[in-house]
Order: C-alpha cells, then structure tokens, then sequence
C-alpha cells in the first residue's frame, strides 16, 4: 500500500476504459436507433404490424432514414403508423415510394422498409401517407396453387387428347412435323411434371404449415420468427408468379385448343387453312415453345424451392421417411 | 428438514447483515481510502482474470455456434447471434461467477481469518467501526466495480468473438461491430449492466457476512470462503431469474 | 475460603484516597448455558497492575472484554473512569476506548498491513488529520519503548512471535492509554523473551502511571509485575490479595496455582 497513488491512477484508467466502453456501446445503439430523430414525420397504414412498435427503424432502400414514432390502431382493419423521417433522406421518398413491414437481419426487430417508386411522383411532404403493400399471405399463396395445379392437370388432360388426335387426324401435315410433335410431347412431358411437383408440393407445403403451426421441427422454430417468413414469403411469391404464368398459359391454351377443337368437330374449312398457313404454324409452335419454356421454368423453381435452405431440411427429412420407409 | 429452520436463521441474519449495511455502512465517516484500496484489488487486480475468461469464452461460443449457424445458412449472422448472447447474459453471468469465485472466496477468507485472530476486535477497540471499514467498503468495492469489470469483459469477449468469426472466414473489425451494435438495443444492454450491480452487491455482501460470522479455527475461515462463494453464485443465478422476468414485465425483453 | 479486602489493603503502601479508574459490580455473563461469570466484583486503583489468575476457560478474557466493550454483560455495572461501559453508545464507547489499550492474547496485528501501518491505524482514526511529522513522531517513540525501532516497514508475518507481542504492545500504547488490559501477554514465548516481556510492562507502567489488568497464569510474569492479584474461580473472585498473601495462603484452590 505504499505506492497508492500508483494503485490511484490505474484504478482511474480502469474506471474510465469501463466507463468509455459503456458510453460507446450506448451512442453506437443510439445511433443505430437515432434516438435523436428529426421532426419531419409521414404516415402509413397498415392492417396488421406483425410486430412493429414504436422505436422500429425506418430504412429507405436500406438507408436508414428514421424511426416509428407513434403506432394507433384506427379500426379494427386499419392501423396507422407514424414515422419519423430523417429530413436529409425524405428529400429523395416520392409520393409513390410503398412502405413495408419487415425485419432487421435474422432475429432483429421490425423495421418499415420504403421502397422507392416510380421516381415520377412528387417528393412527399410532411404528413402525407406513404402507399403500401399487402404482406403476402402464405394461406392465400398456397390456395392459389393448389387450383392452379388443379386447373393445369385438367387442361394438361385436355391437351393430350386434343394433341393425341390432331397427331392423328392426316389432315394437318403441318402438325406431322416432327420438331412440332416433339416439342408438344415433350412441353406435355414438362407440364406433366411440374403438375405433379406442383401438386406434391402444394401437398408438402400443406403439411408443413401445419407442422409450423404446431411449432414442430427446426423450419417451425425458424419459422415463427418473421424474418423467415419473409424469405419464405419471397420463394412463395416466386413460386406463385411461376404458377399464375403457368395458369394463364394453360388458360390460354385452353382457350385455342378448345377453338381448334370447335374448328375440328364442325369440319369447318377455316380451321384448315389456317393450320396450312405457315405463319400460324409457326405462332403454334412458338407458343408451344413458351409453354415449354414456361413449365421449364416452373420445374426449375420447385427443384430451387426444394434446395432452398429453409425447405432443405424438411424435403431431407421426407427422403429419409421414403427411404426408411422402403 | 432438520436444516430448514436454521436456513431460515441464516437468511435473517443475512437480511439483518444486509439492513446494518445500510443503516451504518452509508453513513459517515466514510473510509474513502479503504474504499479506494478496495475498489483497485476488487476491480483493477481481476481484470486480467475476467479478461482472460471473457476472451475465451467468446472465442469459444463464436467456434460453438457457428456449426449450427452454417447448417441454417445463416452463418453470416454469426456475430449478431454471439454479440446479443455475450451482452445480454453470458457477459454479465459468467464474469458474476468468476468474480465470485475470485472475490466472494478472498473477502470470506481474509474477513475470517481477521475474525478468528481477533484483528476485527482489535479494530473496533482501536476506535475504528469495523463494519465500516472492512465491510461496507468490500461491498461498496464490488457493487461498483463488478459492471466495469463485465462492461470490460463484454468487450474483450467480443474482440474473442471476433477472433472466432475470423478462424473460419473473414470479417472486418468495423463490419463486425456494426453488425453487433445493430441488433442490440438499449433494452439489451441497459438491463445487463443494471443487474451486474446486483451481482456484486450481493458477492460482497455474502462474502463479508460469511467472513464477519466466521467461526473459530482455520477449518472455520475455509468454510466461511467456501460458502460464501456457494451462496453468491446461486444468488447470482436468483437475480439474474428475476432480472429476466422483471424486464420481462417491464417489456425490455 | 475469601482473604478479607480490608487486610489486604492495610498492607498496601498505597494511599486509600486513590483514585478508582475501574470498578465491576455484580458482573454476570453467560454463553447460553455456559455461566462464565456470575456476580463478579473487582475494583482498579490508579497506578497499580492487578493481576486476574484463573484455570483456562476461566473466563479472564471474557472479562476483559467486558470492561472494554468487546461483549456485552447480562448485568451488572462496569464502570471506566467514570463511565458505565454497558450503557455506552457508540460514540461514548469509541470515546473511552482510546483511554484504554487492549493486548490481545494473539497479538491481532492486522497481518495485512506493515508495522508501521499497524501503528498508525488507530492513530489516523482518532485525531482527524494529525500532521504526518507528529504521527512519525508517536510511531518512531511507541517503537523505542519496545526496543524495535527498525521493525516499521517490515510485515508481521516476518517477525517473531516475541517481537510481534512487543509490537502490539506498542500499538496498544501509541493512544497513551490510561488503562492497558493485558491477556496473557506471556503465554507461548520462551522464559527469556517471557521476562522481557514483564520488565516492560512494568516499565511503561511507570513511564506512564497507567492502572492495568494483566491475565495470566504464567507465575513469573504473575511475580514480576503483580501489585495485586485476583484469583477468577466459578465466575466470582475467589481471592484477592498480593502475591505473598496468596502464595502463603491454605486455600487448595489458591495453592494449585503456586506449586
Ligand atoms: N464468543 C463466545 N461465545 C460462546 N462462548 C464463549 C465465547 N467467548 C468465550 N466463551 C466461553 O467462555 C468461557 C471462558 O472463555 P475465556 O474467557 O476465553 O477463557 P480464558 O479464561 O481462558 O481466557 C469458555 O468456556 C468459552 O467457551
Ligand atoms: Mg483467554
């Protein structure tokens, strides 16, 4: 205890690197959440926060620009969100900029994410609502699906038999071509395919969400967290994009195979002179390409839904239930 | 059972203990010097060892959880993940339990031998309160300066996790602590720190009570530096139970 | 059989009108069961070491602590200079207490500190801010009465068992106490060291004039610096006498101490 003023001075440093340390952590959090925010404020309304509350961050094309400052719920629809706009980034959010609710990294809060418009409309002013856009709704997605799926499976009936018997009839050489032919069969093939994926899938998703609700497994955990959800919500929207393609492709093959259909039973010579033309033709086989294409595309995706990380795990599970199971 | 009615002496007499620490442990005079003295072997001699554990034990928790991480694909918020973890239990917790093992031991001993050599009686026949002067200023020294000590640790853990983070792929220092900082909130780290007071008030003061009633005979000063550091940690998970469910009701969680 | 209080004090060179510095009355105090003293009286004059002689576990020590303040009697009266210790708060307690100096029967040096420290603890909590010269002036004076001057920065744990019981005297006596309760101050050390041991107590007894009470049952020392002796017996002063009265006396009780 002789050298106490020593013992003195290193006992301050070490109170200080504390101290210094504690109100570094606490101004880089303050920053994060600028606590300080301006004054410059706008609205949006939403039906349903999933979360957010006052506090949240605001990012505008992942900048951030401000923060939630006041949550009121309205309606029993509709609830209104004020924020708290940093005055140098709402110099660039345009009236058409569309607000949503998303999530700061893995496990992170809530944040609204301003995607930016057009770029057309006026810049926003104090007070002005921001549009928005409806969360996806993975209930919804899946229904959508499932009567795509049905739909495709019908048509895709249709098809074939509309096809077995234009193959047949000797009268339309043009459809004797070969790479014509062969193109339907194997868009047919395809479209076969992605129905049965589709389906399967439409099945498995159904499963699993249910397995979600229950809480189960890992997905179900990981699931529960919104942020998840979100990028699950992404490879939905992918996969309903895909299927509503495929839906209005079918529609519309539909609708020309049943034409072609009338044409064929009332004999009617029209039929046949158009199916001579090589134009048409060729129009039947591109759009017979795009539906190859088309069902192509969708076969990639669900194989890529099935790789997907958070999906994996579950399309792993149910290969070693077949497998057990064999 | 036999135990339980002298369980429940011991807690009131700890509770007295607690009481005559405030009664007359706050009051003037205050022993600044002792407090000082105190303050520099508590806080500023544990440092290399909190600092020491606290590097481990990010290094190692970073090296833990990746594995999982990866196989969710979310290796890239491994720093989020070990960042939270370490400021809003593990820092605060373990360095607690290091700090009892540390300290809560050497007041029970040193407060026990000076029992049993009469040095405390020497004390309070030389004019000097002894509760003053070897209590309150133990439990002041820890209760002050167990928050620097985990604030400390906390930063060296994540310097550890950085460490961790950069064995396996790479990672900027900056990146690394944005990364962290953006996903802490005051709600994380406020209600760490404010409970690390506890943590050390209640190291002292079981370490002191333990040490002050110790009795007669070495065997007795081990008993007294082996229980106080049993009691302490149990104490310290007891408050941490009722830190979370008290931010839990304060909805800081 | 009790030596008669009068007697005893006829042969006392010793005036009657001499001052009371410490007077027990009716003292009793147990540990739960254990009556360790029970209706204990004893009066101290000024300038005299009055010797406590008893079987260990006597209670000699717990006496002593009594009249400091250490314990707290069940009842009875202890008055120092004055003042009744049991009714003391604390204040008036630590008041009194720097009037007395206590030599613990196992020094209690706080082994933390230096020699120098020990010495000036009490020191530094007595006066507020004593000039640094004045207590290198008592610390350097407290060592020359035991005959240490060179211990000051040396630890405790590096000095003798003779010469730590010489530094604890001289912490006892840095206050300038007017009393000095002494426990067993001589027990454990060799003859050699035992002797020097007395010779200073009776030395700074005569520096200074303090009144002291000496436990003991180490008959040299009981010799050496006893004006009066009190034999503790069950709780109650069983004799009272000088040396040479109890030495003479019949007593089997009295005479087991002086074979
Ligand atoms: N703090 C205490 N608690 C309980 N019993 C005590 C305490 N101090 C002393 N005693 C008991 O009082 C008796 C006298 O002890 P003491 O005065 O130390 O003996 P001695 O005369 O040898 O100094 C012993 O029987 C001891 O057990
Ligand atoms: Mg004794």
């Amino acid at each position: 205890m002789t050298n106490q003023g020593e013992n003195n001075i290193k006992l301050g440093l070490f109170t200080l690197a504390g101290l210094v340390v504690l109100i570094f952590s606490f101004y880089m959090i303050g920053k994060n959440h600028n606590l300080f925010g301006g004054d410059f404020e706008v609205k949006v309304r939403f039906s349903n926060l999933n979360g957010l509350i006052a506090g949240n961050n605001v990012l505008y094309s992942g900048i951030q620009a401000g923060t939630v400052k006041n949550v009121e719920l309205l309606n029993d629809t509709a609830i209104e969100v004020t924020l708290s706009i940093d005055p140098k980034v709402s110099a660039f959010i345009h009236q058409d900029a569309i607000a949503t609710i998303g999530t700061e990294g893995l496990m992170g809060n809530k944040i609204i994410n301003i995607q930016p418009g057009t770029g057309k409309g006026l810049v926003i002013n104090k007070g002005d609502y921001l549009k928005t856009r409806k969360a996806v709704n993975t209930d919804a997605m899946l229904q959508t699906l499932d009567k795509t799926n049905n739909n495709i499976a019908l048509i895709s009936e249709e098809l074939k038999n509309t096809v077995t018997r234009i193959n047949q009839s000797k009268i339309f050489e043009v459809l004797n071509d070969q790479e014509l032919g062969s193109g339907l069969r194997s868009s047919l093939a395809n479209m076969h395919q992605a129905t049965a994926d589709a389906r399967d899938m439409a099945a498995n998703l159904d499963l699993m969400v249910k397995g979600i609700r229950g809480g189960k497994g890992a997905a179900g955990l990981l699931l529960t967290d919104t942020a998840f959800a979100g990028n699950l919500n992404n490879a939905m929207q992918n996969v309903r994009m895909v299927s509503d393609n495929a839906n209005q492709a079918t529609i519309r093959l539909n609708t020309l195979i049943n034409s072609v259909n009338q044409d064929l039973s009332s004999k009617n010579g029209s039929m046949y002179v158009l199916l001579k033309d090589s134009v048409v033709a060729g129009q039947l086989r591109s759009t017979m390409k795009n539906i190859q294409d088309g069902t192509a595309g969708f076969n990639q995706n669900m194989e890529a839904l099935k790789h997907n990380f958070l999906l994996r795990g579950y399309f792993k599970n149910l290969e070693k239930q077949k497998n057990k199971k064999q | 059972m036999a135990r339980i009615p002298e369980f429940i002496k011991e807690t009131g007499q700890v509770t007295r203990f607690t009481g005559r620490f405030f009664s007359t442990g706050l009051k003037p005079r205050f022993e600044v010097k002792e407090l000082l003295a105190q303050c520099y072997f508590i806080g500023y001699q544990s440092l290399p060892l909190i600092g020491l554990t606290g590097f481990i034990m990010g290094l190692v928790l970073t090296m833990q959880l990746r594995p999982s991480l990866v196989s969710y694909g979310v290796e890239s918020e491994l720093p989020v993940m070990v960042g939270i973890a370490i400021v809003r239990e593990i820092g605060p917790v373990i360095t607690a339990l290091i700090f009892a093992g540390k300290i809560g031991s050497s007041i029970g001993a040193e407060l026990g031998s000076m029992k049993v050599t009469e040095q405390i009686d020497a004390m309070e026949v030389s004019g000097t309160n002894p509760f003053k002067y070897l209590v309150a200023t133990r439990v002041l020294a820890a209760t002050l300066m167990l928050p620097i000590l985990t604030i400390l640790s906390d930063a060296i853990s994540l310097f550890g996790a950085y460490v961790g983070v950069n064995i396996r792929s790479v990672t900027s220092v900056r990146l690394f602590f944005t990364q962290v900082f953006d996903s802490l909130s005051f709600g994380d780290l406020a209600p760490a720190v404010i409970k690390t007071f506890f943590f050390g008030f209640a190291v002292g003061i079981v370490g002191c009570y333990k040490g002050y009633n110790s009795s007669k005979g070495t065997r007795g000063v081990g008993t007294s530096a082996n229980t106080a550091v049993v009691l302490a940690s149990v104490l310290i998970f007891i408050i941490d139970l009722l830190a979370v469910q008290l931010t839990d009701v304060l909805g800081l969680n | 059989m009790e030596i008669s209080t009068g007697s005893s004090m006829s042969e006392k060179k010793i005036p009657e009108d001499r001052e009371t510095v410490i007077e027990i009355e009716h003292l009793c105090k147990r540990f739960g069961e254990n009556v360790v003293l029970n209706d204990f009286n004893l009066k101290v004059y000024r300038n005299e070491n009055v010797v406590v002689l008893g079987k260990s576990g006597a209670g000699k020590s717990v006496l002593i602590k009594c009249v400091i303040g250490l314990l707290k009697p069940d009842s009875g009266t202890i008055r120092v200079l004055g003042k009744n210790v049991p009714e003391l708060d604390h204040e008036d307690l630590d008041k009194i207490r720097t009037k007395i100096g206590f030599l613990f029967q196992g020094n209690a040096l706080y082994d933390s500190m230096t020699v120098r420290e020990n010495l000036e603890f009490s020191l530094r909590r007595q006066w507020i801010k004593l000039p640094q010269t004045e207590v290198d002036a008592l610390v350097k004076e407290a060592l020359g009465n035991v005959s240490l001057p060179h211990t000051a920065d040396m630890m405790p744990a590096e000095l003798s068992g003779g010469m730590l019981k010489r530094i604890a005297l001289a912490r006892t006596l840095i206050l300038k106490p007017e009393i000095i309760l002494y426990d067993e101050p001589t027990t454990g050390l060799d003859p050699v060291t035992a002797r020097e041991i007395d010779n200073l107590i009776i030395a700074l007894q005569k520096k200074y004039h303090t009144a002291s009470i000496i436990i003991s049952h180490d008959m040299n020392c009981v010799k050496n610096t006893a004006d009066r002796v009190v034999l503790l017996l069950d709780g109650k002063c069983y004799a009272e006498g000088t040396y040479r009265e109890l030495e003479e006396a019949a007593d089997e009780n009295i005479k087991q101490f002086f074979e």
